[in-house]
């Protein structure tokens, strides 16, 4: 293989990786803080997308047209939106349930995620299709031999890799972070250490699911076009990747993305005669991994006193 | 008997009162066409269920279920066949009704795993698919016999479905989770991929034939013509007899202790020397056994096999019906079979909608009542025994 | 499976017993012997080591350096249910009974080993099964009977709705049925009242005069409790053992003093 389609292989692994990591730390962000799973995670992305290209449309119709503008704006009702969403499953249906069986949360957020799926095929219009996504970053391209560099793929690289820092710095910089880091921990003496342990929580929620909603903008500008499913298959790898790199690392949330993006472009390589395999590759790559490592690279977090 | 214990067994009335009530209702329901007249009967049964509960009636019902069930299992056996009677030469009611038959049988299977053991599993749509894609090609390139087919289905779920759980056998519930719905997304993509097994079109199944009698011809008695559906309700019956028996004594024996002891708490199950993953991979594969039968024969019934019918939204229903029931609970399941099945298809404008609606509807149940329809009575070895 | 074991050999013997978490260590070099049919107490001050004592020897951690024996059988790095196999039953500080389950099932938990768990018997032979659920009723109800006569009638209660000294009460029921050499009781009287304790404790004894072939490690808090029931006691500080001997010998000792009340 050439350089150039080697190249080529990376930067698609590349922002493959992001996207997923970014799904994967949101997992790992709610496992962390409640261990539980939340499984409307994915779906959350999807409405996320939606909402973004609602607000283009909405914006279109009122006559902007500024490229930059608009994005900066589908951002922000993106992610404050989904923020909002994130709060209310906090607040509505995971901590009513804390004292009920830990399987409870992850059915009723799986269900939640359904709903949010089928409303958004049934009541956006023509929801059930594949809706086409506006590319509003500069579709400049430059060639290196048999490397073709998109401008917008690079900048969107360099942002998730901006808001991977931004959330690591958040984490590990600030008072906020230091809560969730303590939270995460041991919720008790958290708690006696004067943390709201709600406001967390909801905050946590709120983080979690504005990435998602970056991340399903991210994968809109990437593929240009979104549709309804998205959100369930890019959530089912971000759980997995959580898995792999270890539920309640964020690191390992960052390294399993890139992984299972990595064990994607080695499927397609491999397989060329049937890159539709690819999945199937990565996941039984995963499954093994899981047999042989059921607490991921990086130690899950071990929260049962015997 | 000895003093002190239980009070006296649950009278066999109420039992019987209710299976006669709710045949009437049911044969009602299907029999009715026009919508608003649904809707009505629909509003009648929520109503009256709310009054009997608020008047205190449910209660010797339940006792009477739990210390009678032998005979009132009977009934209810009677009660179908009096339905299936009913609308004797109705082709669409007996394949309704056969298809809430198959359905109870996959989500008894279901409750096995999930119930029972604790395990999860959201590819149960997927191994119903898995019988089903395995009659069609049974049928088509073998002779092999058709009875024997349904059991093959059901072993080669089963086998497929061990291959899945091995890996995650000994790690934490979520683990179980993932893997079947990574599974159940796959297999769809599979499928649609792969022109060999028909592609996103499917397969044609042919009917069952059972010693030279062809289930897809209709049945002239005398002057009587029966649906050739009518020959698949019985086996659908037997299977669903078989089933019930099979899940009711397992609860009711050691193994379901296991089952229950490895599923409230592992490691106190460790230390009184159960062995977690053995009873953990017996219950996913019983489960799955059943689940390919079922959907084995459901693929003879209906003639043919698709990829889109076995979605992982088709899985969640499944799931769905298992925590609207009552976890655990096998009457449970068969009364929340009904209303997840029938409704839709005779309300025909939520038909669309029956994923979003019953998902709603399930998020309800976990908030305000997690047990269920029926809760799941503590464990009785033999129903109605006193020391 | 041959024995070494004369008269004199320890049931449950632990040599240079080491556990860490992390940077902690829980055990450290412990040496701690447990003779048969004796009844022992395991005191020392919180985060001692006792409960972890426990956890390395019914095997649900392993220990990081260090042997076991029980009954002349290393032990070391066995599975849980090897050991159970062996004869060891426990009871858990935070008590770990199934709540949804009746209180003959709780019970019935504890005697896996003694039951026919083969699927053609549970599902087939259900002649022989009732033969054998309902002889194994009696031998539940009759142990229940010990402890709390008023339970006996209910058997098919679920045990959520019970309170917390009857739930205790079946927790040590579970781990005698299945009439096991040692018995490990984890703080069992926590949460009782005086009364409830010394009623415990009578019940306790008396298991011992029906059961000549048990020996019994018990931790508790209650010094009371300690100096009557126990024939002697070991002493726990931050993982080592620190004295050892009758209940009085080690209450006077100096070093226990201080490890309970700090140096004066």
């Amino acid at each position: 293989m050439d350089a150039g389609l080697f190249a080529q292989y990376v930067m698609n692994g590349l922002m493959l990786g992001m996207m997923y990591a970014l799904v994967a730390v949101g997992f790992t962000l709610f496992f962390g803080v409640l261990d539980i799973i939340k499984f409307s995670h994915g779906d959350v992305l999807t409405v996320g997308a939606f909402t973004a290209l609602a607000t283009y449309v909405g914006l279109r119709s009122a006559g902007i047209g500024a490229s930059p503008v608009i994005l900066l704006i589908m951002l922000v009702v993106a992610i404050f939106a989904m923020a909002a969403l994130g709060m209310l499953i906090a607040r509505l249906l995971v901590l009513p349930l804390r004292s009920a069986p830990a399987l409870n949360t992850l059915l009723i957020t799986l269900m939640f995620g359904t709903v949010l799926r089928e409303s958004v095929r049934l009541f956006y219009p023509q929801g059930a299709n594949p809706k086409p996504f506006p590319a509003l970053l500069p579709s400049v391209s430059v060639n290196f031999g048999n490397f073709n560099l998109r401008l917008d793929s690079a900048l969107m690289l360099a942002a998730g890799l901006i808001v991977i820092v931004g959330l690591q710095l958040l984490l590990n910089r600030t008072k906020l972070g230091l809560a969730i880091r303590a939270v995460a921990q041991d919720e008790e003496t958290a708690r006696t250490m004067g943390v709201n342990f709600t406001a967390i929580v909801l905050i946590t929620f709120a983080i979690g699911s504005g990435l998602a909603a970056f991340a399903g903008i991210m994968n809109g500008l990437y593929y240009n076009e979104i549709n309804f499913g998205i959100g369930l298959y890019l959530g089912v790898i971000g759980f997995a990747a959580a898995i792999i790199g270890g539920l309640g690392s964020i690191y390992g949330a960052i390294l399993g993305g890139f992984l299972f993006a990595a064990l994607q472009t080695i499927g397609t390589v491999a397989l060329p005669f049937a890159s539709a395999y690819k999945d199937v590759f990565a996941f039984a790559v995963v499954i093994i991994f899981m047999a042989w490592r059921p607490t991921g690279l990086i130690q899950e977090k071990i929260s049962e006193r015997v | 008997m000895i003093a002190g214990e239980q009070h006296a067994k649950g009278a066999l009335l109420p039992g019987v009162v209710a299976v006669a009530l709710t045949t009437a209702y049911l044969i009602a329901l299907l029999a009715v066409e026009k919508q608003p007249l649904i809707i009505g009967l629909l509003a009648l049964a929520i109503a009256a269920v709310l009054a009997a509960n608020w008047l205190g009636w449910l209660a010797p019902v339940s006792r009477s279920f739990a210390d009678r069930e032998e005979p009132l299992a009977g009934l209810a056996i009677a009660a179908a066949f009096a339905v299936a009677v009913f609308f004797h030469d109705d082709h669409f009611v007996l394949l309704l009704v056969c298809t809430v038959l198959l359905y109870t049988v996959a989500t008894l299977g279901l409750n096995i795993q999930f119930g029972y053991a604790g395990v999860l599993n959201f590819a149960g749509a997927s191994f119903f698919g898995i019988g089903a894609y395995t009659s069609a090609v049974f049928n088509a390139h073998t002779a092999v016999p058709h009875l024997l087919v349904l059991l093959i289905g059901g072993l080669i779920a089963a086998l497929i479905g061990s291959l899945l759980l091995l890996p995650v056998l000994r790690t934490r519930g979520h683990y179980a989770a993932l893997v079947t719905i990574a599974f159940a997304l796959l297999l769809k993509t599979f499928l649609e991929v792969n022109d060999v097994l028909g592609g996103p079109q499917g397969l044609q199944v042919k009917g069952m034939k059972i010693f030279g009698w062809s289930f897809n011809d209709n049945i002239e008695i005398g002057k009587i013509s029966l649906s050739f559906y009518w020959s698949y309700f019985v086996v659908s019956m037997l299977l669903l007899i078989g089933a019930f028996i099979l899940v009711r004594r397992l609860e009711r024996s050691w193994i379901g202790l296991n089952l229950d002891a490895l599923r409230l708490d592992e490691t106190a199950a460790n230390c009184f020397g159960l062995d977690v993953a053995r009873w953990k991979i017996t219950a996913f594969t019983l489960g799955n056994f059943l689940i390919g039968m079922a959907g084995a024969l459901f693929g003879m019934i209906g003639g043919f096999v698709a990829p889109n019918n076995y979605t992982f939204a088709d899985s969640l229903l499944l799931v769905s019906i298992l925590l609207l029931g009552g976890i655990g609970n096998p009457w449970g399941l068969v009364v929340a079979t009904v209303i997840v099945v029938v409704v839709p298809e005779k309300l025909q404008t939520i038909q669309e909608y029956r994923f979003l609606l019953y998902a709603l509807l399930v998020i309800m149940v976990l908030l305000f009542r997690p047990e269920g329809l029926l809760p799941r009575p503590v464990r009785r070895y033999f129903p109605g025994w006193r020391p | 499976m041959t024995t070494t074991m004369t008269a004199s050999t320890p049931l449950l013997e632990a040599r240079g017993l080491t556990r860490k978490f992390g940077g902690v260590v829980a055990l450290d070099r412990l040496d701690l012997a447990i003779e048969r049919n004796e009844i022992l107490g395991l005191i020392g001050p919180n985060g001692s080591g006792k409960t972890t004592f426990f956890n390395v020897a019914t095997g649900i951690y392993r220990a990081d350096a260090g042997h076991i024996t029980f009954d002349g059988v290393e032990t070391t790095g066995a599975t849980s249910r090897a050991i159970y196999r062996a004869g060891v039953s426990r009871t858990f500080q935070r008590s770990r009974l199934s709540l949804p389950l009746s209180i003959f099932d709780n019970v019935m938990i504890g005697n896996h080993k003694r039951l026919n768990q083969g699927l053609w018997f549970n599902l087939v032979r259900r002649r022989a099964f009732k033969r054998e659920f309902e002889t194994n009723y009696h031998a539940a109800r009759t142990l229940i009977e010990v402890f709390e006569p008023q339970l006996a009638g209910r058997m098919f209660e679920p045990v959520a709705g019970l309170p917390m000294i009857d739930r205790r009460r079946i927790e040590i029921c579970r781990a005698l049925i299945s009439q096991p050499k040692l018995l490990l009781l984890d703080e069992p009287s926590a949460g009782m009242t005086h009364e409830e304790t010394t009623a415990l404790m009578d019940d306790i004894l008396q298991i011992r005069t029906l059961n000549k072939n048990l020996a019994i490690v018990i931790v508790e808090h209650e010094m009371g409790v300690i100096e009557r029931i126990t024939d002697r006691c070991a002493v726990l500080n931050f993982g080592r053992k620190i004295a050892e001997g009758p209940y009085r010998q080690v209450a006077a000792d100096r070093q226990v003093q201080e490890a309970y009340l700090g140096v004066a």
